[in-house]
Protein backbone atom coordinates (compact mmCIF):
# COMPACT_ATOMS: atom_id res chain seq x y z
CA UNK A 1 0.00 0.00 0.00
CA UNK A 2 1.52 3.52 -0.88
CA UNK A 3 -1.09 6.16 -0.27
CA UNK A 4 -4.63 6.83 0.32
CA UNK A 5 -7.23 8.97 -1.50
CA UNK A 6 -8.78 11.26 0.49
CA UNK A 7 -12.23 12.57 -0.62
CA UNK A 8 -13.04 15.10 1.87
CA UNK A 9 -15.39 17.01 -0.96
CA UNK A 10 -18.21 14.40 -0.78
CA UNK A 11 -19.65 15.00 2.59
CA UNK A 12 -18.03 12.90 4.48
CA UNK A 13 -13.98 11.00 5.22
CA UNK A 14 -13.82 8.28 2.30
CA UNK A 15 -10.32 6.89 2.58
CA UNK A 16 -9.83 3.87 -0.25
CA UNK A 17 -6.76 1.65 0.38
CA UNK A 18 -4.96 1.01 -3.03
CA UNK A 19 -3.58 -2.44 -3.65
CA UNK A 20 -1.33 -3.57 -5.68
CA UNK A 21 -2.48 -6.40 -8.30
CA UNK A 22 -0.78 -8.71 -6.43
CA UNK A 23 -1.41 -8.18 -3.32
CA UNK A 24 -5.17 -8.32 -4.63
CA UNK A 25 -4.12 -11.77 -5.51
CA UNK A 26 -2.73 -12.72 -2.32
CA UNK A 27 -5.94 -11.56 -0.38
CA UNK A 28 -7.95 -13.73 -2.84
CA UNK A 29 -6.07 -16.66 -2.73
CA UNK A 30 -5.99 -16.63 1.05
CA UNK A 31 -9.65 -16.61 0.99
CA UNK A 32 -10.13 -19.35 -1.49
CA UNK A 33 -7.60 -21.45 -0.24
CA UNK A 34 -8.28 -21.30 3.60
CA UNK A 35 -12.03 -21.45 3.39
CA UNK A 36 -12.94 -24.90 4.42
CA UNK A 37 -15.77 -25.73 2.54
CA UNK A 38 -13.16 -25.64 -0.62
CA UNK A 39 -11.11 -28.17 0.95
CA UNK A 40 -11.34 -31.81 -0.04
CA UNK A 41 -13.80 -31.10 -2.75
CA UNK A 42 -16.07 -33.50 -5.07
CA UNK A 43 -17.26 -31.94 -8.37
CA UNK A 44 -19.26 -33.77 -10.61
CA UNK A 45 -19.41 -31.93 -14.41
CA UNK A 46 -18.82 -32.72 -17.88
CA UNK A 47 -15.53 -33.25 -19.06
CA UNK A 48 -14.55 -30.29 -21.99
CA UNK A 49 -11.57 -28.85 -23.39
CA UNK A 50 -9.78 -32.20 -22.36
CA UNK A 51 -5.84 -31.30 -23.17
CA UNK A 52 -3.10 -34.22 -22.08
CA UNK A 53 0.37 -32.56 -22.35
CA UNK A 54 3.27 -34.33 -23.51
CA UNK A 55 4.70 -33.29 -19.66
CA UNK A 56 2.04 -36.02 -18.28
CA UNK A 57 -0.34 -32.80 -16.62
CA UNK A 58 -3.99 -32.99 -17.55
CA UNK A 59 -5.60 -29.72 -18.56
CA UNK A 60 -9.68 -29.53 -18.74
CA UNK A 61 -12.83 -27.61 -17.86
CA UNK A 62 -15.30 -29.06 -16.01
CA UNK A 63 -18.62 -27.22 -16.73
CA UNK A 64 -22.31 -27.66 -16.29
CA UNK A 65 -25.33 -26.00 -18.04
CA UNK A 66 -24.60 -22.48 -16.12
CA UNK A 67 -21.20 -22.52 -14.92
CA UNK A 68 -17.43 -23.85 -15.67
CA UNK A 69 -14.61 -24.42 -13.52
CA UNK A 70 -10.91 -24.66 -14.86
CA UNK A 71 -9.20 -28.13 -13.69
CA UNK A 72 -5.66 -29.44 -13.83
CA UNK A 73 -4.58 -32.82 -13.11
CA UNK A 74 -1.00 -33.31 -12.51
CA UNK A 75 0.99 -36.27 -13.79
CA UNK A 76 1.76 -37.65 -10.49
CA UNK A 77 -2.13 -37.90 -9.85
CA UNK A 78 -3.42 -39.25 -13.28
CA UNK A 79 -1.08 -41.84 -14.53
CA UNK A 80 -3.30 -44.12 -12.30
CA UNK A 81 -6.52 -43.62 -13.95
CA UNK A 82 -8.15 -46.28 -15.06
CA UNK A 83 -10.07 -44.98 -17.95
CA UNK A 84 -9.24 -42.05 -21.00
CA UNK A 85 -10.90 -39.27 -19.84
CA UNK A 86 -12.43 -37.43 -22.91
CA UNK A 87 -14.66 -34.23 -23.81
CA UNK A 88 -18.29 -35.27 -23.21
CA UNK A 89 -17.47 -37.69 -20.42
CA UNK A 90 -19.35 -37.01 -16.80
CA UNK A 91 -16.94 -37.39 -14.21
CA UNK A 92 -16.37 -36.70 -10.79
CA UNK A 93 -13.38 -34.84 -9.49
CA UNK A 94 -11.51 -34.93 -6.11
CA UNK A 95 -9.21 -32.00 -5.31
CA UNK A 96 -9.22 -28.24 -3.71
CA UNK A 97 -9.51 -24.87 -5.16
CA UNK A 98 -6.05 -23.23 -5.79
CA UNK A 99 -5.15 -19.40 -7.01
CA UNK A 100 -3.03 -19.81 -10.23
CA UNK A 101 -1.39 -15.58 -8.93
CA UNK A 102 0.36 -15.60 -12.33
CA UNK A 103 -2.90 -16.04 -14.35
CA UNK A 104 -5.53 -14.03 -11.45
CA UNK A 105 -7.66 -17.47 -11.97
CA UNK A 106 -8.56 -20.16 -9.43
CA UNK A 107 -8.59 -23.79 -10.51
CA UNK A 108 -9.47 -26.86 -9.14
CA UNK A 109 -6.46 -29.11 -8.09
CA UNK A 110 -7.90 -32.76 -8.91
CA UNK A 111 -6.21 -35.29 -7.18
CA UNK A 112 -8.55 -38.16 -8.41
CA UNK A 113 -11.28 -38.68 -11.08
CA UNK A 114 -14.04 -40.93 -11.30
CA UNK A 115 -16.71 -41.89 -13.99
CA UNK A 116 -19.97 -40.35 -12.73
CA UNK A 117 -22.53 -43.14 -11.98
CA UNK A 118 -24.28 -44.32 -15.37
CA UNK A 119 -20.79 -43.21 -17.54
CA UNK A 120 -19.09 -46.06 -15.93
CA UNK A 121 -21.66 -48.79 -16.67
CA UNK A 122 -21.70 -47.82 -19.83
CA UNK A 123 -19.04 -47.94 -21.07
CA UNK A 124 -18.35 -51.51 -19.39
CA UNK A 125 -21.38 -52.61 -21.16
CA UNK A 126 -19.71 -51.39 -24.12
CA UNK A 127 -16.44 -52.72 -23.93
CA UNK A 128 -17.20 -56.34 -23.05
CA UNK A 129 -19.86 -55.81 -25.73
CA UNK A 130 -17.19 -55.56 -28.24
CA UNK A 131 -15.22 -58.05 -26.57
CA UNK A 132 -17.30 -60.61 -26.94
CA UNK A 133 -18.43 -59.94 -30.46
CA UNK A 134 -14.82 -60.18 -31.43
CA UNK A 135 -14.91 -63.26 -29.83
CA UNK A 136 -17.56 -64.32 -32.40
CA UNK A 137 -20.36 -65.12 -29.89
CA UNK A 138 -22.68 -62.73 -31.70
CA UNK A 139 -22.13 -64.21 -35.15
CA UNK A 140 -25.27 -64.42 -37.54
CA UNK A 141 -24.04 -67.88 -39.17
CA UNK A 142 -23.71 -69.59 -35.21
CA UNK A 143 -27.60 -68.61 -34.23
CA UNK A 144 -29.99 -71.62 -34.41
CA UNK A 145 -32.67 -71.65 -35.84
CA UNK A 146 -35.99 -72.68 -33.38
CA UNK A 147 -37.58 -75.44 -33.27
CA UNK A 148 -41.09 -76.06 -35.43
CA UNK A 149 -43.10 -77.52 -32.63
CA UNK A 150 -40.92 -78.61 -29.65
CA UNK A 151 -42.29 -80.67 -27.21
CA UNK A 152 -40.86 -79.42 -23.97
CA UNK A 153 -39.97 -75.53 -23.41
CA UNK A 154 -37.02 -74.56 -20.78
CA UNK A 155 -37.71 -71.43 -18.85
CA UNK A 156 -34.68 -69.89 -16.83
CA UNK A 157 -36.60 -67.17 -14.64
CA UNK A 158 -37.87 -66.30 -11.49
CA UNK A 159 -40.64 -68.84 -10.06
CA UNK A 160 -42.72 -65.86 -8.87
CA UNK A 161 -43.25 -62.86 -10.65
CA UNK A 162 -45.11 -61.93 -14.05
CA UNK A 163 -42.59 -63.51 -16.42
CA UNK A 164 -43.04 -67.22 -15.72
CA UNK A 165 -47.08 -66.44 -15.28
CA UNK A 166 -47.40 -64.94 -18.49
CA UNK A 167 -45.06 -67.68 -20.25
CA UNK A 168 -47.46 -70.59 -19.43
CA UNK A 169 -50.37 -68.64 -20.09
CA UNK A 170 -49.19 -67.95 -23.59
CA UNK A 171 -47.59 -71.06 -24.36
CA UNK A 172 -50.59 -73.76 -22.96
CA UNK A 173 -53.38 -71.47 -24.64
CA UNK A 174 -51.45 -71.53 -28.15
CA UNK A 175 -50.58 -75.45 -27.69
CA UNK A 176 -52.43 -77.01 -25.06
CA UNK A 177 -50.07 -80.21 -24.69
CA UNK A 178 -47.20 -78.60 -24.33
CA UNK A 179 -44.78 -79.46 -21.44
CA UNK A 180 -42.91 -76.73 -19.56
CA UNK A 181 -40.35 -77.37 -17.33
CA UNK A 182 -39.12 -74.41 -15.31
CA UNK A 183 -35.49 -73.74 -13.87
CA UNK A 184 -35.75 -71.39 -11.16
CA UNK A 185 -33.53 -68.29 -10.64
CA UNK A 186 -32.58 -65.28 -9.11
CA UNK A 187 -32.81 -62.54 -11.92
CA UNK A 188 -31.38 -59.23 -9.95
CA UNK A 189 -28.77 -58.76 -7.48
CA UNK A 190 -25.47 -59.81 -6.80
CA UNK A 191 -25.89 -63.37 -7.13
CA UNK A 192 -28.30 -63.32 -9.90
CA UNK A 193 -25.75 -64.00 -12.67
CA UNK A 194 -24.11 -67.05 -11.06
CA UNK A 195 -27.81 -68.32 -10.40
CA UNK A 196 -28.94 -67.60 -14.12
CA UNK A 197 -25.63 -69.49 -15.30
CA UNK A 198 -26.21 -72.43 -12.88
CA UNK A 199 -29.71 -72.79 -13.93
CA UNK A 200 -29.19 -72.62 -17.45
CA UNK A 201 -26.56 -75.61 -16.58
CA UNK A 202 -29.02 -77.30 -14.74
CA UNK A 203 -31.61 -77.49 -17.58
CA UNK A 204 -29.28 -77.91 -20.39
CA UNK A 205 -27.30 -81.22 -19.03
CA UNK A 206 -30.82 -82.43 -18.06
CA UNK A 207 -30.99 -82.40 -22.24
CA UNK A 208 -34.78 -82.96 -22.78
CA UNK A 209 -35.90 -79.10 -23.18
CA UNK A 210 -36.08 -78.89 -27.17
CA UNK A 211 -35.36 -75.01 -26.23
CA UNK A 212 -34.76 -72.78 -23.98
CA UNK A 213 -36.30 -68.89 -22.75
CA UNK A 214 -34.29 -67.17 -20.22
CA UNK A 215 -35.40 -63.92 -19.14
CA UNK A 216 -37.75 -61.24 -16.71
CA UNK A 217 -40.30 -59.03 -16.39
CA UNK A 218 -39.26 -55.37 -17.12
CA UNK A 219 -37.28 -53.15 -14.97
CA UNK A 220 -34.67 -50.78 -14.48
CA UNK A 221 -30.95 -50.92 -16.13
CA UNK A 222 -29.79 -51.68 -12.79
CA UNK A 223 -32.34 -54.90 -12.40
CA UNK A 224 -31.47 -56.01 -15.76
CA UNK A 225 -27.54 -55.96 -15.20
CA UNK A 226 -27.92 -59.48 -14.39
CA UNK A 227 -28.44 -59.97 -18.33
CA UNK A 228 -25.41 -57.97 -19.13
CA UNK A 229 -23.20 -60.29 -17.69
CA UNK A 230 -20.41 -61.73 -19.38
CA UNK A 231 -21.09 -65.35 -17.44
CA UNK A 232 -24.69 -65.22 -18.36
CA UNK A 233 -23.74 -64.62 -21.97
CA UNK A 234 -21.07 -67.25 -22.15
CA UNK A 235 -23.63 -69.94 -20.53
CA UNK A 236 -26.10 -68.82 -22.77
CA UNK A 237 -23.49 -69.10 -26.05
CA UNK A 238 -22.77 -73.07 -24.88
CA UNK A 239 -26.35 -74.08 -24.37
CA UNK A 240 -27.01 -76.86 -26.76
CA UNK A 241 -30.11 -75.78 -27.87
CA UNK A 242 -31.57 -73.00 -29.44
CA UNK A 243 -32.16 -70.06 -26.53
CA UNK A 244 -34.57 -67.26 -26.61
CA UNK A 245 -33.59 -64.01 -24.51
CA UNK A 246 -36.63 -62.11 -22.98
CA UNK A 247 -35.42 -59.49 -21.18
CA UNK A 248 -38.76 -57.35 -20.68
CA UNK A 249 -37.55 -54.29 -22.59
CA UNK A 250 -39.31 -52.75 -25.69
CA UNK A 251 -36.07 -50.72 -26.60
CA UNK A 252 -32.81 -51.52 -25.14
CA UNK A 253 -31.16 -54.49 -25.62
CA UNK A 254 -29.10 -56.44 -22.88
CA UNK A 255 -25.42 -58.53 -23.73
CA UNK A 256 -27.82 -61.53 -23.48
CA UNK A 257 -29.68 -60.62 -26.06
CA UNK A 258 -27.09 -60.43 -28.48
CA UNK A 259 -25.85 -63.77 -27.92
CA UNK A 260 -29.15 -65.73 -27.80
CA UNK A 261 -30.26 -67.23 -30.98
CA UNK A 262 -33.46 -65.11 -30.94
CA UNK A 263 -34.62 -62.38 -28.57
CA UNK A 264 -37.78 -61.06 -27.98
CA UNK A 265 -38.95 -58.07 -26.22
CA UNK A 266 -41.04 -59.77 -23.42
CA UNK A 267 -41.42 -63.03 -21.75
CA UNK A 268 -45.07 -63.36 -23.65
CA UNK A 269 -43.81 -62.32 -26.99
CA UNK A 270 -40.84 -65.06 -26.53
CA UNK A 271 -43.40 -67.72 -25.47
CA UNK A 272 -45.51 -66.67 -28.62
CA UNK A 273 -41.95 -67.37 -30.80
CA UNK A 274 -41.39 -70.54 -29.48
CA UNK A 275 -44.26 -72.25 -30.30
CA UNK A 276 -46.97 -72.17 -33.33
CA UNK A 277 -50.36 -71.24 -32.88
CA UNK A 278 -52.57 -74.85 -32.81
CA UNK A 279 -55.81 -73.27 -34.01
CA UNK A 280 -54.16 -71.64 -36.84
CA UNK A 281 -52.31 -74.68 -37.70
CA UNK A 282 -56.01 -76.46 -37.43
CA UNK A 283 -57.08 -73.79 -39.94
CA UNK A 284 -54.57 -74.63 -41.97
CA UNK A 285 -55.13 -78.11 -42.11
CA UNK A 286 -59.54 -77.81 -42.59
CA UNK A 287 -58.27 -75.71 -45.69
CA UNK A 288 -55.91 -78.20 -47.30
CA UNK A 289 -58.53 -81.00 -46.77
CA UNK A 290 -61.25 -78.84 -48.44
CA UNK A 291 -58.69 -77.84 -51.66
CA UNK A 292 -57.94 -82.02 -51.89
CA UNK A 293 -62.00 -82.94 -51.94
CA UNK A 294 -62.32 -80.61 -54.42
CA UNK A 295 -60.29 -81.12 -56.71
CA UNK A 296 -60.92 -85.02 -56.13
CA UNK A 297 -64.58 -84.36 -56.92
CA UNK A 298 -64.19 -82.45 -59.80
CA UNK A 299 -61.58 -85.39 -61.17
CA UNK A 300 -64.64 -87.70 -60.26
CA UNK A 301 -66.86 -85.62 -61.87
CA UNK A 302 -65.38 -85.32 -65.16
CA UNK A 303 -64.37 -88.71 -65.31
CA UNK A 304 -67.89 -89.96 -65.05
CA UNK A 305 -69.05 -87.38 -67.56
CA UNK A 306 -65.94 -88.82 -70.15
CA UNK A 307 -67.65 -92.26 -69.78
CA UNK A 308 -71.17 -91.12 -69.79
CA UNK A 309 -70.43 -89.50 -73.34
CA UNK A 310 -68.32 -92.58 -74.90
CA UNK A 311 -71.40 -94.68 -74.08
CA UNK A 312 -74.09 -92.28 -75.56
CA UNK A 313 -71.47 -92.03 -79.12
CA UNK A 314 -73.13 -94.64 -81.87
CA UNK A 315 -69.71 -94.78 -83.70
CA UNK A 316 -67.57 -96.20 -80.53
CA UNK A 317 -70.72 -98.42 -79.18
CA UNK A 318 -69.06 -100.20 -76.59
CA UNK A 319 -70.05 -103.51 -75.38
CA UNK A 320 -72.29 -102.72 -72.95
CA UNK A 321 -69.83 -105.30 -70.38
CA UNK A 322 -67.17 -102.64 -70.79
CA UNK A 323 -69.00 -99.92 -70.07
CA UNK A 324 -70.44 -101.62 -66.82
CA UNK A 325 -67.00 -102.18 -65.87
CA UNK A 326 -65.96 -98.54 -66.22
CA UNK A 327 -69.15 -97.54 -64.18
CA UNK A 328 -68.49 -100.08 -61.57
CA UNK A 329 -64.76 -99.32 -61.59
CA UNK A 330 -65.65 -95.45 -61.01
CA UNK A 331 -68.32 -96.37 -57.80
CA UNK A 332 -65.61 -98.06 -56.56
CA UNK A 333 -63.18 -94.91 -56.57
CA UNK A 334 -66.14 -92.92 -55.44
CA UNK A 335 -66.22 -94.98 -52.39
CA UNK A 336 -62.72 -94.52 -51.50
CA UNK A 337 -63.41 -90.92 -51.96
CA UNK A 338 -66.56 -91.02 -49.90
CA UNK A 339 -64.94 -92.92 -47.26
CA UNK A 340 -61.69 -90.45 -47.12
CA UNK A 341 -64.23 -87.29 -47.03
CA UNK A 342 -65.61 -88.76 -43.92
CA UNK A 343 -62.27 -89.42 -42.10
CA UNK A 344 -61.28 -85.31 -43.12
CA UNK A 345 -64.10 -84.51 -41.67
CA UNK A 346 -63.76 -85.58 -38.60
CA UNK A 347 -59.81 -85.25 -38.58
CA UNK A 348 -60.86 -81.32 -38.82
CA UNK A 349 -63.75 -81.36 -36.53
CA UNK A 350 -62.90 -78.67 -34.23
CA UNK A 351 -64.09 -79.45 -30.86
CA UNK A 352 -65.61 -76.06 -30.46
CA UNK A 353 -67.69 -76.28 -33.37
CA UNK A 354 -69.03 -78.85 -31.24
CA UNK A 355 -70.17 -76.91 -28.62
CA UNK A 356 -70.87 -74.11 -30.49
CA UNK A 357 -73.58 -76.41 -32.35
CA UNK A 358 -74.67 -76.83 -28.89
CA UNK A 359 -75.29 -73.72 -27.36
CA UNK A 360 -76.87 -72.12 -30.40
CA UNK A 361 -79.71 -74.74 -29.89
CA UNK A 362 -80.27 -73.64 -26.72
CA UNK A 363 -80.57 -69.78 -27.94
CA UNK A 364 -84.02 -68.60 -27.48
CA UNK A 365 -84.17 -68.00 -31.35
CA UNK A 366 -83.78 -72.15 -31.71
CA UNK A 367 -86.55 -72.64 -29.25
CA UNK A 368 -89.12 -70.44 -31.32
CA UNK A 369 -88.08 -72.60 -34.70
CA UNK A 370 -89.11 -75.65 -32.54
CA UNK A 371 -92.98 -74.20 -32.44
CA UNK A 372 -92.68 -72.02 -28.84
CA UNK A 373 -94.09 -68.72 -28.97
CA UNK A 374 -93.28 -65.79 -26.77
CA UNK A 375 -95.86 -63.07 -26.22
CA UNK A 376 -95.67 -59.42 -25.22
CA UNK A 377 -97.56 -56.79 -24.80
CA UNK A 378 -97.10 -53.14 -26.30
CA UNK A 379 -93.93 -51.96 -24.70
CA UNK A 380 -92.16 -55.27 -25.21
CA UNK A 381 -92.10 -56.64 -21.76
CA UNK A 382 -92.68 -60.35 -22.26
CA UNK A 383 -96.36 -62.04 -21.10
CA UNK A 384 -95.21 -65.16 -18.78
CA UNK A 385 -97.87 -66.10 -17.06
CA UNK A 386 -101.80 -66.21 -17.24
CA UNK A 387 -101.99 -63.83 -14.39
CA UNK A 388 -99.98 -60.94 -16.14
CA UNK A 389 -102.96 -61.17 -18.69
CA UNK A 390 -105.60 -59.70 -16.25
CA UNK A 391 -104.86 -55.71 -17.27
CA UNK A 392 -104.02 -56.97 -21.37
CA UNK A 393 -106.47 -55.84 -24.07
CA UNK A 394 -104.22 -56.31 -27.14
CA UNK A 395 -100.97 -58.17 -27.09
CA UNK A 396 -98.44 -59.41 -29.37
CA UNK A 397 -97.22 -63.04 -30.72
CA UNK A 398 -94.02 -63.73 -31.91
CA UNK A 399 -92.96 -66.70 -33.87
CA UNK A 400 -89.95 -67.70 -35.38
CA UNK A 401 -90.70 -66.08 -38.52
CA UNK A 402 -92.57 -62.65 -37.55
CA UNK A 403 -94.71 -61.46 -35.11
CA UNK A 404 -98.77 -60.76 -34.89
CA UNK A 405 -101.70 -59.11 -33.38
CA UNK A 406 -103.87 -60.61 -31.01
CA UNK A 407 -106.74 -59.92 -28.47
CA UNK A 408 -107.84 -61.54 -25.47
CA UNK A 409 -111.09 -62.97 -25.43
CA UNK A 410 -112.61 -61.75 -22.27
CA UNK B 1 -43.22 -88.09 -38.74
CA UNK B 2 -42.99 -84.45 -37.11
CA UNK B 3 -45.85 -82.19 -38.03
CA UNK B 4 -43.37 -80.04 -40.34
CA UNK B 5 -42.48 -82.94 -42.27
CA UNK B 6 -46.15 -84.08 -42.83
CA UNK B 7 -47.57 -80.56 -43.44
CA UNK B 8 -44.71 -80.39 -46.01
CA UNK B 9 -45.43 -83.80 -47.70
CA UNK B 10 -49.44 -82.39 -47.52
CA UNK B 11 -48.61 -79.33 -49.47
CA UNK B 12 -46.60 -81.34 -51.94
CA UNK B 13 -49.81 -83.69 -52.53
CA UNK B 14 -51.76 -80.69 -53.04
CA UNK B 15 -49.91 -78.65 -55.92
CA UNK B 16 -49.57 -82.50 -57.54
CA UNK B 17 -53.54 -83.07 -57.27
CA UNK B 18 -53.70 -79.63 -58.55
CA UNK B 19 -51.10 -79.39 -61.55
CA UNK B 20 -50.50 -82.68 -61.73
CA UNK B 21 -51.55 -84.98 -65.51
CA UNK B 22 -52.50 -88.88 -63.81
CA UNK B 23 -54.63 -91.46 -64.36
CA UNK B 24 -57.44 -91.34 -61.67
CA UNK B 25 -56.27 -94.27 -59.28
CA UNK B 26 -52.77 -92.45 -58.99
CA UNK B 27 -54.84 -89.44 -57.69
CA UNK B 28 -56.91 -90.81 -55.85
CA UNK B 29 -53.87 -92.67 -54.37
CA UNK B 30 -52.31 -89.34 -53.66
CA UNK B 31 -55.40 -88.38 -51.85
CA UNK B 32 -55.57 -91.22 -49.63
CA UNK B 33 -52.14 -90.27 -48.66
CA UNK B 34 -53.51 -86.84 -47.77
CA UNK B 35 -55.93 -88.06 -45.58
CA UNK B 36 -53.67 -89.97 -43.51
CA UNK B 37 -51.29 -87.00 -43.58
CA UNK B 38 -54.02 -84.71 -42.07
CA UNK B 39 -54.89 -87.09 -39.56
CA UNK B 40 -51.69 -87.87 -38.55
CA UNK B 41 -50.98 -83.87 -37.86
CA UNK B 42 -54.43 -83.81 -36.07
CA UNK B 43 -53.30 -86.35 -34.11
CA UNK B 44 -49.75 -84.36 -33.32
CA UNK B 45 -51.89 -81.55 -32.10
CA UNK B 46 -54.08 -83.55 -29.84
CA UNK B 47 -51.05 -84.62 -27.87
CA UNK B 48 -51.49 -85.12 -23.80
CA UNK B 49 -51.92 -82.78 -21.39
CA UNK B 50 -50.06 -79.80 -20.46
CA UNK B 51 -47.78 -80.08 -17.88
CA UNK B 52 -45.70 -77.59 -15.69
CA UNK B 53 -42.87 -78.97 -13.77
CA UNK B 54 -39.70 -77.65 -12.25
CA UNK B 55 -36.30 -78.65 -12.28
CA UNK B 56 -33.68 -78.53 -9.27
CA UNK B 57 -30.65 -79.86 -9.13
CA UNK B 58 -29.33 -80.37 -5.25
CA UNK B 59 -25.66 -82.06 -4.87
CA UNK B 60 -25.31 -83.48 -8.43
CA UNK B 61 -29.00 -84.77 -8.22
CA UNK B 62 -31.46 -83.09 -10.34
CA UNK B 63 -35.31 -83.53 -8.74
CA UNK B 64 -38.45 -82.52 -11.03
CA UNK B 65 -41.23 -81.68 -9.81
CA UNK B 66 -44.87 -80.38 -10.59
CA UNK B 67 -45.31 -76.30 -10.65
CA UNK B 68 -47.50 -74.08 -10.18
CA UNK B 69 -47.17 -70.07 -10.33
CA UNK B 70 -48.81 -70.25 -7.20
CA UNK B 71 -46.13 -72.38 -5.14
CA UNK B 72 -44.39 -69.74 -2.96
CA UNK B 73 -42.75 -71.85 -1.65
CA UNK B 74 -40.43 -72.02 -4.42
CA UNK B 75 -39.49 -68.32 -3.62
CA UNK B 76 -36.26 -69.58 -1.10
CA UNK B 77 -33.83 -70.31 -3.47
Amino acid sequence: MRWALHFGDCGGDLTLQIYQVSELTRIIKGILEEEPRLLGLAVEGELSNFKHHSSGHMYFSLKDQKSVVNCVMFARQNYGLDFTPQDGMHVVCLGQIGVYEKRGGYQLYVSQMLEAGEGALQRAFEELKEKLRKEGLFDAARKRSLPFMPQCVGVVTSPTGAAIRDIISVLTRRHPGIRIVLAPALVQGDGAPQSIVDALGTIDSWGAADVIIVGRGGGSLEELWAFNDERVARAIYSCSVPVVSAVGHETDFTIADFVADQRAPTPSAAAELVVPDHRQLMQRLKDISLRIQVIMDQRIQSRLEHVNSLSKRRALQLPQDQVNQRYQRLDELGRRLEMGQRQLKTATDHRLEKVAARLNSLSPLATLSRGYAICHDQTGAIIAKVAQMSDVDEFWIQFSDGKTKARKFS
Amino acid sequence: MSFEDAYTKLEGIVELLETGEMTLERSLALFEEGVALVRHCRCLLDTAEKRVEMILKEDEQITIKDFSVEDKGAASL
